[in-house]
């Protein structure tokens, strides 16, 4: 029991192993799942199990969209401007 | 002391107590106005969130020395945050890279929450209390 709840501690001392990697991105899922439903706690007249979920899927969904096209759009620009730019401008 | 005034400073202090109480605790002020769900899924969220950004980044995370724009937003999430300023501001808790970044972001987003949380909970306190002062006059 005692062992268990050191080790449970001990994970909290030591940092996980997380590289920069695509699959880092992933990270932004939980978090984005948190502040939905803050949000939308704080912004619901009462909270109803249903409709609440609905809605809170809904921002979650949106946010992670938008990030998305985001992140499309700044892919686009970066490639854009490291191998065709310099081709266009004459290097 | 006049009527009006008494009932002023009643309310300054049931609203420090929200505000005290839903920073103490998170979602403690939605608890004390009575509204237990919204208290429930609010608590359950910034503590989870917090903790995960802790477990990912460990205690060093939350550094008041080096990182005090950060640490101002982890505060908010309860006074509880300052026993752990304490224990890792000794220096044995180093942490770097992603998993430092993410740990902070996660610990500083949870104490920002909550902050919203603190002034959410005191708008519905003062909202209940214009709408108790429109139905007696």
């Amino acid at each position: 029991m005692i062992d268990g709840v050191v080790s449970v501690l001990a994970s909290f001392t030591k940092p996980e192993q997380i590289g920069t990697t695509p699959q880092s991105v992933l990270w932004m899922l939980p978090l984005t799942a948190a502040i939905a439903v803050v949000y939308k706690a704080t912004k619901v007249h009462r909270v109803v199990a249903k409709p609440f979920f609905k809605e809170t899927a809904l921002l979650f969904g949106s946010i992670v969209a938008f990030m998305a096209v985001a992140a499309l759009i700044l892919s686009a620009v970066a490639w854009f401007v490291n191998e065709k730019l310099p081709g266009l401008m004459g290097y | 002391m006049t009527a009006r005034n008494a009932k002023e400073k009643g309310s300054l202090i049931q609203w420090g107590i929200v505000g005290l109480l839903a920073w103490v605790v998170p979602g403690g002020g939605y608890w004390i106005l009575g509204d237990r769900r919204r208290a429930t899924v609010v608590g359950l969220t910034i503590v989870a969130t917090f903790v995960l950004g802790l477990y990912v980044g460990s205690i060093g995370v939350v550094d008041p020395v080096n990182a005090r724009y950060w640490y101002a937003a982890q505060i908010m999430t309860s006074p509880v945050v300052f026993w752990v300023g304490r224990c890792a501001s000794a220096g044995a808790y180093t942490v770097y890279g992603r998993p430092y970044e993410i740990g902070q972001i996660y610990t500083s987003i949870a104490g920002l929450l909550n902050l919203l949380c603190i002034i959410n909970a005191l708008y519905i306190a003062h909202v209940r209390e214009a709408h108790a002062q429109e139905d007696s006059a």
